[in-house]
């Protein structure tokens, strides 16, 4: 603390106290503000490395003016006018600050995942907004004010009118219905904020595009993925217990070099106390049961691929152990709940191409699950296609219905002892991925 | 043909054999119709030559290129000549599904082959990237059909074939996350000109199994 000064006359005193003080109050914040979280940017594109903003985060200093809700979606975030007309309004009935003060010092905190705005003094949350739920950013200069304006999706809760606060409450984008026959109306929200000048709000434009260009890269990544995988997924025969080829014999496990990662294996020490020991390389098994075995086999290596490109060591070696403890006793929900926090939102996917290994007993719940997590169909074409394959057995020639009728449609056709069959030959697969488990903690020590 | 049989001409039809039937076959066409004998005496001895030593037609190729100092970039021209039809590789039978079949690999070959045009401008390559997704499962929607509808006594080398399609669809997919670090377009290209390759074998299989 600075010390007080010395006598001062009162004419002074009085006069300038107010002023002086807050300007002192301002100057004694301003030094006792901690340095911004920040990297040098490469002009003239403010490019900066992409591992910053999936790995860590840039901070940068704004004034936040406020945030506008029941905004109607079909606002055009390119028009000055519409947006300017927003503000004009907002100001007059005191939603949106009038004036820039220190008050409104805030930070804006960048990464991939979120913008996270937070006051400059004493750091509080203000809001958090996923960058999915950023429709637009746009830079507006109203005479000396520079303004930066988010376009997001409609925070839960914020419906403006009784009826539609239900609808509100369950998606961000959903809109109030104020009354029967209404039109829908999708609502968003703007999050206005002031910067210092021209380039900042360059700045900070650029420095989300390449956010959204980050993000967006990785989901289209993504899809293509999934659409690989759900395409190698699909069965390609009847499936039956029986079959011509029935002196084939297959191999269940990918050969040794395919277990190899390209990083380094952890949790060399780590190995699950229940797993039981096993040969280095994996196990080769040969079965003579034909058709169903080798469907089997394909889809626990194309499973198994999979699982390894998404998927870390550790991840994997925790795969595992959820298995065994599955196959040990523990519930079909748990299971569901443990893998689904383990593959997380981007890769809850995942959790379609484990249908096979469902054993009957627990198909139902596994399916609910699917449906309550959003990875069943009805939601795009790659979970319509992986609705397509039915884990029954039974529908030799109507594998390719529908999986939301699938619990509606499915008879069991085939007899108790084939069912039986099937989930011994499950059960075997299971462990064989268990065993996969194992073996990369011992390839690792 | 055994599986065995089937297994081997694939190998050796590894990717370096494109630049014959993605290069040479158009020129061979071309030929036909001023002197046909020639043309296909020509082709006849190209096939025979590169079956026994693969990759000798991209040799003499770029061979010609250099001699006449033409700077070309062999890898993207190829990939941009690579999405015509190549009738040997046409399935000839009626049925819709075999028809589906040749026009979803069309169409996927197709895509693949504006990589070049499209990779420069991030925003547009992204959605070429989701065509191609599209293109891939429909086409492997399509083998799972005609899989499902018809029963072969050789079904080994066509499911051996649809799993080397994924499996460079999947090697795709991981050059592309190499390239969004790195921005080599070249190992884009020659993925891509692998997965026309696949897709042309995929045609293949069919056609000699079916």
């Amino acid at each position: 603390m600075e010390a007080e000064p010395g006598i001062v006359s009162p004419f002074k005193r009085v006069f300038l106290k107010g002023e002086k003080g807050r300007d002192k109050k301002s100057q004694e914040k301003l030094t006792e503000r901690r340095a911004l979280h920040t990297v040098p940017l490469s002009l003239p594109d403010h490019r900066v490395d992409p591992d910053i903003l999936l790995n860590d985060y840039i901070e940068k200093e704004v004034k936040y003016l406020g945030q506008l809700t029941s905004v109607p979606g079909y606002l055009n975030p390119s028009s000055r006018t519409e947006v300017l007309q927003l503000i004009d309004n907002a100001r007059k009935l005191h939603q949106i600050a009038g004036q820039l003060t220190a008050e409104l010092d805030a930070l804006v905190s960048l990464s991939a995942y979120n913008v996270k705005l937070v006051w400059r003094d004493g750091e509080d949350i203000i809001l958090r907004v996923p960058i999915h739920d950023i429709a637009a950013a746009s830079y507006i200069r109203d005479d000396a004010l520079h303004l930066v304006v988010l376009k997001t999706a409609q925070e839960p809760g914020a419906s403006p009118s009784p009826s539609g606060g239900a609808e509100g409450s369950k998606s961000p984008t959903l809109s109030a219905l104020t009354e029967p026959g209404a039109v829908l109306l999708e609502l968003c929200s703007l999050l206005v904020l002031a910067v210092e000048n021209k380039a900042a709000a360059e700045e900070l434009c650029m420095l989300l595009s390449q956010v959204f260009q980050i993000v967006y890269t990785e989901s289209t990544i993504d899809f293509l993925d999934r659409a690989i995988f759900d395409g190698a997924s699909t069965p390609t025969r009847h499936l039956s217990l029986y079959s011509d080829d029935s002196s084939s014999k297959v191999a269940l496990v990918p050969s040794e070099g395919d277990l190899s990662f390209p990083g380094s294996l952890d949790g060399g020490g780590n190995s699950p106390s229940s797993c039981s020991s096993t040969p280095a390389s994996p196990q080769i098994k040969t079965v003579s049961e034909g058709e169903l075995s080798t469907t089997a086999a394909e889809l626990l290596q194309d499973y198994m691929t999979t699982l390894r490109t998404k998927l870390s060591s550790q991840e994997i070696q925790q795969f595992a152990m959820l298995l065994h403890e599955y196959r040990n006793g523990s519930s079909i929900h748990e299971f569901c709940i443990n893998l689904r926090q383990l593959y997380g939102d981007s890769r809850k996917f995942l959790l379609l191409g484990l249908r096979p290994f469902i054993p009957e007993k627990d198909s139902q719940h596994f399916e609910n699950f699917l449906e309550t997590i959003g990875v069943k169909d009805g939601r795009g074409i790659i979970t319509d296609s992986f609705g397509r394959y039915r884990r029954a057995v039974s529908s030799a020639s109507g594998s390719t219905t529908n999986g939301n009728a699938a619990g509606e449609e499915s008879e069991e056709q085939r007899a108790p002892s084939e069912g039986d069959e099937w989930d011994r030959m499950i059960s075997d697969i299971s462990n064989d991925i268990e065993a996969l488990g194992c073996s990369m903690d011992q390839d690792s020590s | 043909m055994t599986m065995e049989e089937m297994k081997n001409e694939a190998e050796t039809n590894s990717m370096v054999s494109m630049t014959l039937y993605a290069v040479m076959y158009p020129v061979f066409n071309e030929l036909e119709r001023v002197n046909l004998s020639a043309a296909q005496t020509l082709r006849a001895a190209f096939i025979k030559a590169e079956k026994e030593n693969p990759g000798l037609t991209q040799d003499i190729i770029v061979k010609i290129l250099e001699k006449k100092n033409v700077e070309v970039n062999f890898t993207e021209s190829l990939l941009r000549m690579a999405s015509d039809d190549v009738e040997e590789y046409l399935i000839d039978r009626p049925e819709p599904e075999f028809q589906d079949l040749n026009e979803k690999a069309r169409a996927l070959k197709h895509i693949l082959s504006k990589i070049p045009d499209e990779i420069n401008d991030r925003v547009r390559f992204l959605q070429t990237i989701k065509d191609i997704a599209s293109a891939i499962k429909e086409l492997l929607d399509t083998v799972n059909i005609v899989f499902k509808k018809y029963q072969y006594q050789n079904r080994r080398a066509l499911e051996h074939q649809k799993k080397e399609f994924v499996k460079y669809s999947k090697s795709f997919s991981d050059t592309l996350k190499t390239y969004f670090k790195d921005g080599k377009a070249i190992n884009v290209f020659i993925s891509a000109n692998r997965l026309i390759h696949q897709t042309n074998l995929i045609l293949q299989t069919f056609k000699t199994v079916a």
